[in-house]
């Protein structure tokens, strides 16, 4: 099919690469101040109605499944694990927790002498985190007990809530450990035309009825109603330069022909690793090491979180596979407190429900070694009988974790990414005491530990932001230091991970990239 | 796992069919589960012998003996072998899927030759188990075979591939008590010890 196009020979206000999370609130913010937008989106565009189903192993389409080569001592897993590739990107199959950072996460150079401080404060992103709480109706408690912000949140808590949050609940309250429901991107009541959840459990498949946010959803169709240009199917392939320095456009290809969109200003949406991928890809002569890459830390210090799995087995049926994934959290972990507990920085324990596919993984890998044949069967048998739990933990940031390009091309001929990644002590040292609350908080309900599973979540850095253009990629607003028509607006602008679920703050600091870009557009120094 | 946990050996729901629900799905979901039960298809990637060898693997490796449903679960293999699309993450250095697997099981044939994996009596059961718990230590003897492959990589591929298939199937979904596609029904009781009329029940887990 030919590309049926509305800017094809224009050159347009801005080009967005990825509709993901940061993608789609950017688009919407900028075309609605009246610029003229295209969206290139690699993926497709699905019907939630048609296109999804309740089946974890055909929806693994939902994720970016094209290879990267892994290494490090802790090579990660990739894929549906941590990246989306659709019209939507990582929030169509994302589990809704929607948590802000605490301000403390903005300075942990200040406060505990590691990682880097952020060039922006709690406060200076507060207001960008009540917007988009406000245009998502995210649900949450009457009182969120952790962090700078404790509610109210639009719509109320969700409820109720599934066996295996309860189960959780009742642990952390035997232990004395305060426990909430979290807020989240799911709604409670409904909103504009999108009913509340029905509870069934599979949001990492996508959301059927629409009850869970995704820009897809939400941002999406408003940015086209404004006017802006979404093509799927669209993968970008290299940012272009002007001789003068400055960025012109984007090639892209769909359906193995080649275009070229030429654009004011390019805003790179794409993610943790294609964001950086493509910016080394684009290298020009003049820009041997890769666009915008003068300081060298293009691909560097990217970070999961650590997100070992607890899964202990019960006399009684739990039956992990009801309900929305996350329900109830606790963050009484997650303050710094190096000198008592041996390690910088904390983590979120989620009560963390999974399906078939995702259960047999968790027992399969687990840290002592693999589990299979008839031990792996009986374990299965025993589904309905394990509570399960999750950390969401602080990686610090290492320079040697990072993103370049591996000598394997891909189907369009293009270096594919190779992300390296290995723990380093004090994650070790945060993973091992979470292990041990989240067996504490298992076994105060009767459980015993059967299962642990070391695991990783969510892609943060890569291209992190700085004052010091000699150790950073872009500001405090996702301007690339090197190329001023070349932004960067995701996670890979993160500087520390926290150990909070990433995709608020991705979509707070969109919110912001978006008003600077509008206010300076307006007074024509863009 | 820890040694003093006690697991079943038996399915906990024995009257439990979680396609009796089926006209409560989706026609989208249906479709997709419904086709899990239908007789596999022609095989795309793997060739016959491989196949075979495969069969014997997966059923030491998900300890499952009826055929058909390690026939399903072979054939979730090859249409994976025979995808386009991408494997997520590979390691560096360790070969891309499909080799790494043709490659694999040609190097078990070699290293196993006095038998007969597809005949399986209990002498080459022992074999294979024996040979399958090396290879996911990565210390399969007989050096002229094995140098120079990633034995661990190699057997992780094929467990992940084979319980990705199997657990997948609505069989399996029975006897695990899983309540299965859920749209456009959720859930509507959702405390601890409750449940839907139509999730799986049985007395015996209700001591
Ligand atoms: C299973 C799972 C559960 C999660 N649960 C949570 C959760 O509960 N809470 C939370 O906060 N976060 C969660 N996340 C993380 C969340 O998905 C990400 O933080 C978020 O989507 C990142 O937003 P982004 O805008 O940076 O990138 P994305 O949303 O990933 O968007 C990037 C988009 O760019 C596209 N793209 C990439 N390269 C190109 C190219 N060259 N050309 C064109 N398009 C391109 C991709 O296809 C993709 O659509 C979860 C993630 C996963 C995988
Ligand atoms: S649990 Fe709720 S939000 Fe999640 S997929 Fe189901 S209906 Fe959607």
């Amino acid at each position: 099919m030919t590309l049926q196009r509305k800017y094809a020979d224009e050159e347009v206000d801005a080009c967005i690469v990825g509709a993901g999370a940061a993608g789609g609130v950017l688009a919407k913010e900028l075309s609605e101040a009246g610029m003229k937008v295209v969206v290139l989106e690699a993926g497709p565009m699905l019907d939630p109605q048609q296109d999804f189903a309740s089946d974890e192993l055909a929806m693994r389409k939902l994720g970016w499944q094209d290879t990267r080569i892994v290494d490090g001592t802790d090579p990660l897993t990739m894929g549906h694990n941590n990246s989306g590739r659709s019209v939507g990107g990582g929030t169509v199959h994302f589990t809704g927790v929607f948590l802000r950072f605490h301000a403390d996460d903005f300075h942990t150079y200040s406060t505990d002498g590691i990682g880097e401080d952020w060039p922006l404060s709690y406060d200076e992103l507060a207001p960008y985190y009540d917007k988009i709480e406000k245009e998502v109706a995210v649900s949450g408690p009457k009182h969120f007990p952790w962090g700078e912000y404790h509610g109210p949140y639009p719509y109320p808590e969700r409820e109720p809530l599934s066996p295996n949050a309860y189960l959780f609940r009742q642990g952390c309250e035997k232990l004395g450990i305060r426990s909430s429901v979290p807020p989240l991107a799911i709604l409670s009541a409904p909103f504009e035309g999108r009913p509340p959840c029905i509870n069934r459990g599979f949001c990492n498949q996508g959301c059927m009825p629409n009850a869970k946010f995704s820009t897809l959803l939400v941002h999406l169709p408003k940015a086209i109603n404004s006017g802006a240009e979404l093509l799927s199917d669209c993968m970008v392939t290299q940012v272009l330069m002007h001789p003068n320095g400055k960025a012109s456009g984007v090639a892209f290809t769909h359906n193995k022909v080649s275009y070229v969109q030429k654009a004011r200003m390019v805003i790179l949406s794409a993610y943790a690793v294609e964001t950086p991928r493509l910016l080394l890809n684009s290298a020009t002569v003049q820009f041997p090491d890769g666009l915008a890459n003068s300081s060298g830390w293009v691909g560097r210090a990217i970070m999961p979180h650590s997100s070992y799995d607890v899964m202990a087995k019960f006399d009684k049926e739990i039956r992990i596979y009801k309900g929305t994934p996350v329900l109830a959290t606790t963050q009484e972990f997650y303050a710094s407190n190096p000198a008592e507990r041996g390690f910088a920085r904390g983590y979120s324990l989620h009560a963390h429900g999974a399906r078939p596919l995702e259960t047999v993984k968790g027992i399969i890998g687990d840290e002592r070694g693999l589990v299979w044949g008839k031990q792996l069967r009986e374990a299965m048998l025993e589904y309905n009988f394990y509570g399960r739990i999750t950390m969401v933990g602080e990686v610090l940031p290492n320079p040697d974790n990072r993103v370049t390009l591996a000598e394997d091309t891909d189907e369009y001929g293009l270096p594919r990414a190779k992300v390296t990644f290995s723990y380093g002590e004090n994650d070790r040292k945060m993973i091992q005491e979470a292990i041990g609350n989240m067996s504490a908080i298992l076994e105060a309900e009767g459980g015993k530990v059967a299962f642990v599973h070391p695991d990783t979540a969510h892609l943060m850095g890569g291209c992190r932001m700085g004052t010091n253009p000699d150790r950073s990629v872009v500001d405090a607003y996702g301007q690339t230091h090197d190329i001023p028509n070349l932004f960067v607006c995701d996670a890979s602008v993160f500087v520390t991970s926290s150990g909070s679920n990433p995709t608020h703050t991705v979509m707070a600091l969109a919110a912001r990239t978006a008003e600077h870009i509008v206010n300076k557009v307006k007074r024509r120094e863009l | 796992m820890k040694e003093e946990i006690r697991m079943t050996s038996q399915s906990r729901y024995p009257f439990y069919n979680v396609m009796n629900e089926q006209e409560a799905w989706d026609a989208h979901t249906r479709n997709i589960v419904r086709s899990r039960l239908e007789p596999s298809s022609q095989l795309r990637y793997l060739e016959m012998e491989e196949l075979q060898l495969l069969r014997s693997v997966c059923r030491v490796l998900l300890d499952e003996t009826r055929s058909e449903m390690l026939a399903f679960v072979v054939s979730h293999i090859d249409q994976v072998l025979a995808s386009p699309v991408g494997e997520a993450q590979r390691k560096a250095a360790v070969l891309p899927q499909g080799k790494l697997i043709r490659d694999g099981l040609q190097r078990m044939r070699l290293s196993t030759l006095l038998y007969d994996f597809a005949a399986m009596d209990q002498t080459e059961l022992a074999a294979l188990e024996q040979l399958l718990s090396q290879l996911s230590e990565g210390c399969a003897e007989s050096a002229e075979v094995w140098t120079g492959f990633d034995q661990k990589a190699f057997f992780k591929s094929l467990l992940s591939m084979a319980a990705d298939g199997y657990y997948s199937h609505p069989d399996i979904w029975s006897e695990i008590g899983y309540g299965g596609p859920a749209y456009p029904r959720g859930y509507v009781r959702a405390s601890l010890g409750q449940i839907d009329p139509w999730e799986a029940n049985s007395p015996m887990n209700h001591p």
